[in-house]
């Protein structure tokens, strides 16, 4: 951790703001995440009620309480775009760390939300599917969308514990021991607040009657009861201590939610129905310091770590600072350079081994076993050259050049053409060989070069593995020059070796003999 | 080096971002964009008309995109930032830093657009008689939401082509107003139109509708897919002329790959039989040719939705050796920090490196540079697989190309590290080739088991 370091780039605003619009647009994405959340859990439990209680068609509250879904999980989705910003934003690499050690369930969301969306949003609109075939996409839909909550979770757990990352990558890129332990009762509050406000919401907007009143008021009265047991849990699996201001926050959300349960036994008592104007304002009471407290610990995880990691950004900063204007001179000079042609093509992408003047003799060529050819002695065939070209050289360095398409690699063949005659027949031998050492050139070529090379000079089927292969003389050939030195030195690194022990018209007989096989 | 590394495994990250990224673009621009306008356009009509099978035809049609933008399309646009996030923290960490204000201006833009398109939706049934006309304008206001979106993300977009001044100025106007703004906001607008009016003919045949209504509308719609479809077409153009060359010249390859990049005709031939079969749909369209229409929809369907595969592919491939040009390369290294690397070394300056591995064997080692270096577009085993790229060649061979990656092959970054670093790459490829080396998690390129087979 002493050697990460922040984003190297500018905060676009003050810490104090950022903290702020944080706060608020979490408070509005959670608002209809519980709201999504608790729709989703009570539509399918009044689906599963209403079906086997045998509830006919215009009692349906599930039908009623479905058909808000696509309202609230769409506000969730788009209100979750601030505070995702924020976040990554203000607290940048633990928040990228934390997802990239969870890397793939991270991922996963996409695939759990698209089909808790779709298959609820289907549900609500088309309702008259088979009831086993309606619960069992249901079921799908809602095991998918609660998946949902307990990564971000995780996701979060991970992030704000910078001391924990080496023991969860230790045990396999997953939370375990007390994080885990935290991990799982932060979840299960959120399910448990969800049940809240979905109830109170669906009692507000989607029943018709009494009963269904007081069916919505048991899970708001056993959600609330759920919350504080598990709000007990959560609170003894806290990581770190929680400070003063911390328990205040903590307990301003616990008097809130205490005030909301006389309230409903109030009303219980003398047969009410709640009232809109109180319940919503009040469970935003219980929710907003909830979500403070949940700010106020993350917060003193995350401000000390990040005031290192912005120290470590400007240091690191001061050494790179001085290459970037060496750096920012090559970006000019590279966007400059269009590989649209075959000059281009050849300097840039070949001269370094094969050399300005394609003589072989680059700048990288020194650190090749297998010298590169010397181009510019190459006579061959523009077929031939292109599947060099495109197919490599194996068992050599010369890799394969399809990464330029067709029209630039004949534009490159055009340039070697153009500039060293490589679409050209060899040129005459420059020595003259009489017919006796000819004829021993040809024993020669029969006895030894043909073992390798094969008698019509395409290759001999053993030499077919060979790494680097022999070439084909029949489309391939070299200088007579060129010829002689490989007959004379042999190819370095590869199997042909020298025979500069023969009699030098022999040589140059065999250059003949080679070059006189070209057929193309 | 400065986050952990995951890849995910065979796809690689290239891939996982496109079957993310293009449902999503063809979803925000044909339905979000494009069939609601039309949407709008069809009750205006039904209005006009007093028709109810116009007004019958945009409810129906409403309820279907409805339900697929704001299900699939919004989470697959999301997507791509989570995507990215674990992938690409860097990049997508950057790019937040500077359009933080255009991004949060777009969470405004992109809350009133679905506020706006829910009220539309479900006020359909009741703002009826008098209150239709408003309707109709609510209609017409989520077109400006949904346009604004637009608006803020092809800024950010276009930024990753066409950097401007910024690399050197750091200038935020000149980065979010950069030279491809202008033609691909156009560009994609044209484009949402486009496959706004195919996706509308295909919800008209795959509904009931009476004889004399599909006829009128199939002509409707033929008009909007000539027009979009030749728009399409010079924006397109006009796009193209804006960006560099040095990035251009690598458009061909970028659709057909090392595999079809020796077959150029493939590239011409097939574009060009799509834009006719496109063509070919307008004009039936606009003839009213119920029964040609029918038999061409699908394959038109597909073939428009492989020119958005198509053009984002080119967009993003041709960038090549940049994830932000002028600042970053596309292994997430900053083109200050090569020659920082080159001389300190990738290894040393690595918090993850050396915290997660113990000593210094030149296996890890090597997986741990090609992972900094290489993962963002390298596979092994998968997609672009490193191991395919490599094979035949010496050691002393890949060695060279290491120093030369962005020499050789202009799409691709240089290699950051010490001479000594790129000597156990080389090493480490080399062996990895052929088949020395077996990874043990292909996606966090460690633990690894070596030296045997």
């Amino acid at each position: 951790m002493n050697s990460l370091f922040d984003i190297l780039l500018e905060r676009p605003l003050p810490d104090e703001w950022l903290q702020g619009l944080l706060f608020t647009s979490f408070t509005l994405h959670m608002v209809f995440v519980l709201l999504t959340l608790g729709t989703a859990i009570l539509s399918v439990y009044y689906f599963i009620d209403a079906q086997w209680g045998g509830k006919p068609n215009e009692l349906r509250l599930d039908k009623r309480i479905l058909k808000t879904f696509m309202a609230h999980k769409s506000l969730a989705v788009v209100l979750g775009v601030a505070p995702l910003l924020l976040i990554q934003v203000g607290f940048s690499v633990p928040f990228f760390t934390g997802v990239n050690l969870l890397a793939p369930f991270w991922m996963l969301l996409i695939v759990f939300l698209s089909v808790a969306f779709l298959s609820f949003d289907v549900l609500a609109h088309k309702l008259y599917v088979h009831r086993y075939l309606h619960l069992a996409s249901g079921t799908i839909a809602l095991v998918s969308l609660l998946a949902v909550p307990a990564l971000f979770v995780a996701i979060l757990v991970t992030a704000e514990n910078s001391d924990q990352w080496m023991t969860i990558i230790a045990h396999g890129y997953r939370l375990s021991g007390p994080p885990a332990r935290h991990w799982l009762f932060r979840y299960l509050h959120v399910l448990g607040a969800a049940l809240v406000f979905g109830a109170a919401f669906h009692y507000f907007f989607s029943t018709k009657d009494e009963t269904e009143k007081r069916s919505l008021l048991k899970w708001i009265v056993a959600g609330i009861l759920l919350q504080i047991i598990l709000g007990i849990t959560l609170y003894s699996s806290l990581l770190e201590k929680p400070d003063y201001i911390t328990n205040a926050s903590l307990l301003a959300g616990v008097l809130g939610a205490a005030l909301l349960l006389w309230i409903i036994y109030l009303s219980m008592d003398k047969k009410n129905t709640l009232n809109i104007k109180t319940v919503p304002p009040l469970l935003m009471l219980i929710l907003v310091p909830m979500l403070l407290t949940r700010q106020f610990i993350q917060n003193k995880k995350f401000m000390p770590f990040e005031k290192q990691l912005q120290a470590n950004a400007q240091a690191y900063q001061k050494k790179a600072q001085p290459y970037n204007r060496e750096a920012l001179d090559k970006y000019q000079s590279d966007m400059n350079i269009v590989y649209d042609n075959g000059e281009t093509i050849y300097v840039r992408s070949c001269a370094f081994c094969h050399g300005e003047k394609a003589d072989g003799n680059g700048a990288e060529a020194k650190n090749l076993a297998i010298p590169p050819e010397d181009i510019s002695a190459v006579r061959t065939t523009r077929r031939y050259l292109h599947t060099i070209l495109a197919g490599g050289v194996p068992g050599s360095a010369m890799p394969y050049f399809t990464v330029f398409d067709k029209y630039k690699l004949d534009g490159l063949i055009d340039y070697l053409d153009k500039k060293y005659h490589v679409l050209s027949l060899p040129e005459p031998i420059p020595a003259s060989v009489s017919d006796a050492a000819l004829r021993q050139a040809q024993k020669i070529y029969n006895e030894t070069c043909s073992q390798c090379h094969g008698m019509d000079g395409r290759g001999s089927a053993p030499s077919k593995g060979f790494q680097p292969p022999p070439p084909d003389f029949t489309m391939y050939s070299l200088s007579p020059k060129r010829a002689f030195d490989v007959i004379t030195n042999g190819y370095i690194g590869t199997v042909m070796s020298p025979f500069s022990t023969l009699p030098e018209e022999v040589r140059w007989g065999l250059v003949k003999i080679i070059n006189d096989k070209r057929r193309q | 080096m400065q986050f952990p590394i995951f890849q995910t495994p065979y796809l690689g990250n290239g891939m996982t971002i496109a079957l993310d990224a293009v449902p999503h673009v063809i979803i925000s621009h044909g339905l979000a964009i494009g069939a609601i306008t039309l949407i709008v356009i069809s009750e205006y009509f039904g209005f006009r008309k007093s028709s109810r099978e116009w007004e019958a035809f945009a409810k129906e049609f409403l309820r279907f995109t409805i339900i697929i933008t704001t299900g699939l399309g919004a989470i697959t646009g999301v997507g791509i930032w989570l995507i990215t996030s674990a992938l690409s923290p860097r990049g997508i960490g950057s790019l937040l830093r500077i359009f933080f204000w255009p991004w949060f201006a777009e969470w405004i833009a992109f809350t009133l657009e679905v506020i706006v398109i829910l009220i539309y939706y479900f006020t359909w049934d009741t703002w009826t008689g008098e209150k239709k006309k408003q309707h109709i304008y609510l209609g017409a206001s989520y077109i400006v939401f949904s346009l604004s979106s637009a608006f803020l993300i092809t800024g950010i977009l276009g930024f990753m082509l066409t950097p401007d001044g910024w690399p050197w100025d750091k200038s935020f106007w000149s980065a979010f107003f950069n030279p491809s703004f202008l033609p691909q906001l156009l560009l994609r607008v044209s484009m949402a139109f486009a496959l706004g009016a195919i996706f509308s003919v295909a919800f008209l045949f795959a509904t009931r509708r009476e004889s004399a209504f599909r006829k009128e509308a199939l002509r409707f719609f033929g008009k909007v897919s000539s027009i979009s479809f030749s728009a399409t077409g010079i924006f397109s153009w006009w796009y193209f002329t804006v960006v560099p060359s040095a990035f251009k010249t690598h458009a061909i390859f970028s659709v057909l790959t090392s595999r079809f990049s020796q077959h150029p005709e493939i590239f011409y031939g097939i574009n060009a039989a799509g834009i006719f079969m496109l063509f070919l749909f307008a004009l039936f369209g606009l003839r009213g040719a119920v029964f040609l229409s029918r038999i061409l929809i699908i394959p038109v369907l597909l073939v428009s939705m492989s020119f958005v595969m198509e053009f984002e592919r080119v967009r993003e491939f041709i960038r090549g050796p940049y994830l932000l040009p002028g600042y970053m390369y596309a292994n997430q290294v900053l083109l200050k920090e090569v020659p920082l690397l080159d001389k300190a070394g990738m290894l040393k300056n690595s918090y993850w490196y050396n915290m997660t591995t113990h000593g210094p064997d030149p296996i890890n080692q090597g997986a741990y540079l090609f992972a900094e270096n290489c993962s963002m577009c390298h596979t092994i085993g998968g997609v672009n697989d490193i191991k395919e790229r490599v094979k035949g060649r010496t050691e002393d061979g890949i060695f060279v190309i290491l120093g030369h990656t962005q020499d050789m092959v202009p799409f691709m970054p240089p290699f950051s590290g010490t001479d000594q670093e790129r000597r156990i790459m080389a090493g480490f490829l080399h062996q990895l080739a052929n088949g020395k080396i077996i990874l043990g998690a292909s996606s966090r390129f460690a633990p690894l088991r070596g030296g045997e087979k």
